[in-house]
């Protein structure tokens, strides 16, 4: 197996975390994620600023993205991700809790790489869960130019 | 014959006024000449001046020319001496020098006099015409059921007609000499300088004006101004005819302000349709997060801590995941239930041969492997939105596969029959479980259902999310079945 690259899990639900990141564990894909609570702190991540501002500057392998977010909501996210010069070739798995069609248009509008409904059923939870990881982490090669810096 | 009539009474008129000169003459000579036997002198001069006058007068220039020859040759044989003689003394000269031309001037001035009187005659006539005919035309506006008056330009009633009188209750002549706007209280919809000036530039207005009748009513009026102008292009009058249009408008305030109620009904019954709409979809949106929690956490306790429970305690667990499945389906169903009333359709030409294969694909892994007949007829192209009529077809395919499950040999038909010439008729009938048509009204509905949960599981969304897009697409569902004897399922959609 590929070295495994870092995971951006931006979720405010603590139990949607706990519940990913045993998913994840179940296939190890676990140790390599980074996890922030809200749309703000996503943003400092990404750009290595405030508690983030000593970090690696490699840019994560993936970001799962949840749209309902504290401050700044994941659309936001989206789209300054998307904005970004540096950041713009991260591809961004959107994880949210319901099929909406404004959110899934919006979202590939603003050049999403991946839509995915959190199923209610566990296994299929975790099973989404484990190819997201195995494919964005591990089988797809990023492009040179989502390293930051 | 016509040619000859008209001449000969040309003629006759022509020897009459030359018959008055020769008469006149004569009988001016015959008294002189009588006078003169008794030695009465010089009468003959004004005799014949009065004759010559008189054919002047009457008979016009030719007449009076021979009446002065005339006169000339009788002064000069009867009255000038020698008498009884056609010699001229040099004394005579004079004499009929006089009397040729004052003849001459008696004449003149007949004639002058004849044509002048003649001219004022014709114009008289004329004027006389021209009275008839005004009045007959002032009648005949009269006639019209339009109020018309006309006004000067200083705004002054000069006619008034009987549509004017029974609109606004004034006879013509309390109307006639008055100003317009100061009698009728007129109300412009624009300043009058304005009116003025259009009606100046184009010779017309038209407009709606209030004005208030002689027994103090309000009326409003279609109103249309004509301008009239004389030769030398001024304007000289306004000519108005007006409509009274008060009950159109009346009748027109009803209705706007009956529109504007409906509008704003619509608008709140849409707003809070909305409302309603963001408030399912909110809700959905938000019970899902918790139940994926419970069915996460329960699936990581039945596999982590299994071995500490009892069999009684693993099935409640099997009972909480069962539950919490079912939930989310109902979630899932309501939400796509919700979302048909909230997104546009997208209407185009749907083949529904195709779409009945992608259907069929999509409910492939609920058949179980059962070995279902498939009985599907050609079906026609229809006009609809393809993602709707895909859900359609797989909601009632889905039935047929769930309610055929306790039938040995399950057959499954899919065809379509003779709709009227703007729609295609689809149906899908199956040998199940089929219902009583007695509760075929509650079919339809959200959450009803006509089997228990335990025989066949569902949510009761699925026909009423069926009926919701092919009524949206102006179509009808419609069901015919019986208990144990299968169930068919017909939907009509627009013909491309």
């Amino acid at each position: 197996m590929q070295k495994l690259g870092r995971i951006l899990m931006v979720e405010d639900d603590s139990k949607d975390v706990e519940l990913t990141l045993t998913a994840l564990e179940e296939y190890n894909l676990a140790n390599e994620v980074v996890v922030t609570r809200d749309g703000e702190e996503a943003l400092d991540y990404l750009n290595c600023r405030g508690k983030f501002s000593a970090r690696s500057r490699e840019n994560p392998a993936v970001i799962l993205l949840d749209l309902k977010l504290p401050k700044v909501d994941g659309l936001e996210v989206l789209k300054q991700v998307k904005a970004a010069e540096n950041l713009r070739y991260i591809p961004v798995v959107v994880l949210t809790s319901s099929h909406e069609e404004r959110d899934l248009v919006t979202s590939y509008k603003l050049g999403v790489n991946a839509y995915v409904v959190k199923p209610v059923d566990f296994h299929q939870f975790v099973n989404a869960i484990k190819e997201l990881g195995a494919f964005w982490a591990v089988i797809n090669v990023p492009p040179p130019e989502s390293v930051n810096k | 014959m016509a040619q000859s009539n008209s001449d000969s009474h040309k003629i006759l008129p022509i020897v009459n006024r030359y018959s008055l000169a020769v008469i006149s003459v004569a009988l001016a000579v015959m008294p002189a000449l009588v006078l003169q036997h008794f030695k009465f002198r010089d009468v003959e001069l004004p005799l014949l001046l009065f004759a010559i006058a008189l054919t002047a007068w009457h008979a016009g220039v030719g007449p009076s020319v021979l009446a002065i020859v005339l006169s000339s040759i009788c002064f000069d044989y009867f009255f000038a001496p020698p008498l009884y003689a056609f010699s001229l003394t040099p004394s005579d000269i004079p004499a009929i020098l006089v009397l040729i031309s004052f003849a001459v001037l008696v004449a003149r001035f007949s004639a002058v006099r004849r044509r002048i009187e003649r001219d004022l005659l014709q114009t008289q006539d004329k004027l006389q015409a021209e009275v008839v005919e005004r009045t007959q035309q002032a009648s005949l506006l009269n006639l019209t059921h339009d109020s018309i008056f006309v006004r000067d330009m200083s705004h002054v009633i000069t006619y008034w007609n009987r549509g004017a009188e029974e609109l606004y209750g004034w006879a013509p002549y309390e109307a006639v000499a008055k100003r317009s706007h100061d009698l009728l209280q007129t109300v412009f919809p624009m300043p009058i300088e304005d009116i003025n000036a259009e009606l100046l530039q184009t010779g017309r207005w038209e407009g709606e004006v209030r004005r208030t009748k002689a027994d103090g009513t309000a009326v409003v009026v279609a109103s249309r101004w004509s301008l009239r102008r004389d030769e030398a292009n001024r304007a000289v009058a306004i000519m108005e005819t007006n409509n009274d249009i008060t009950d159109r408008k009346r009748r027109e305030e009803e209705i706007r302000g009956l529109n504007q109620e409906l509008e704003k009904r619509s608008a709140d019954l849409q707003a809070s349709n909305k409302e309603l709409e963001a408030f399912a979809y909110s809700v959905s949106h938000d019970l899902r997060a918790p139940l994926r929690h419970m069915a996460g956490y329960a699936e990581l306790l039945q596999k982590n801590a299994s071995s500490a429970l009892e069999d009684k305690g693993l099935r409640y667990l099997r009972m909480i995941l069962d539950s919490a499945k079912r939930m989310g389906n109902l979630i899932d169903d309501l939400l796509a239930f919700s979302r048909i009333g909230r997104t546009e359709a997208q209407k185009t030409s749907v083949n529904l041969e195709q779409l009945v294969k992608e259907a069929l694909n999509e409910v492939q892994p609920e058949t179980n492997g059962r070995s279902i007949v498939w009985r599907i007829e050609p079906l026609p192209v229809c006009y609809g939105d393809r993602s709707m009529l895909r859900l359609v077809l797989v909601n009632l395919l889905s039935n047929a596969v769930k309610f055929t499950r306790p039938q040995p040999k399950p057959e499954i038909e899919i065809g379509c029959v003779d709709g009227n010439k703007d729609e295609v008729v689809v149906f899908v009938r199956d040998n199940g479980a089929g219902f009583d048509m007695k509760y075929v009204d509650k079919l339809f509905g959200v959450f009803q259902r006509l089997h228990h949960v335990d025989s066949f599981e569902g949510t009761g969304i699925g026909l009423a999310t069926v009926q919701r897009i092919i009524h949206r697409h102006g179509g009808k569902v419609r069901a015919e079945g019986a208990i144990d004897q299968g169930a068919t399922f017909y939907f009509s959609v627009p013909k491309i």
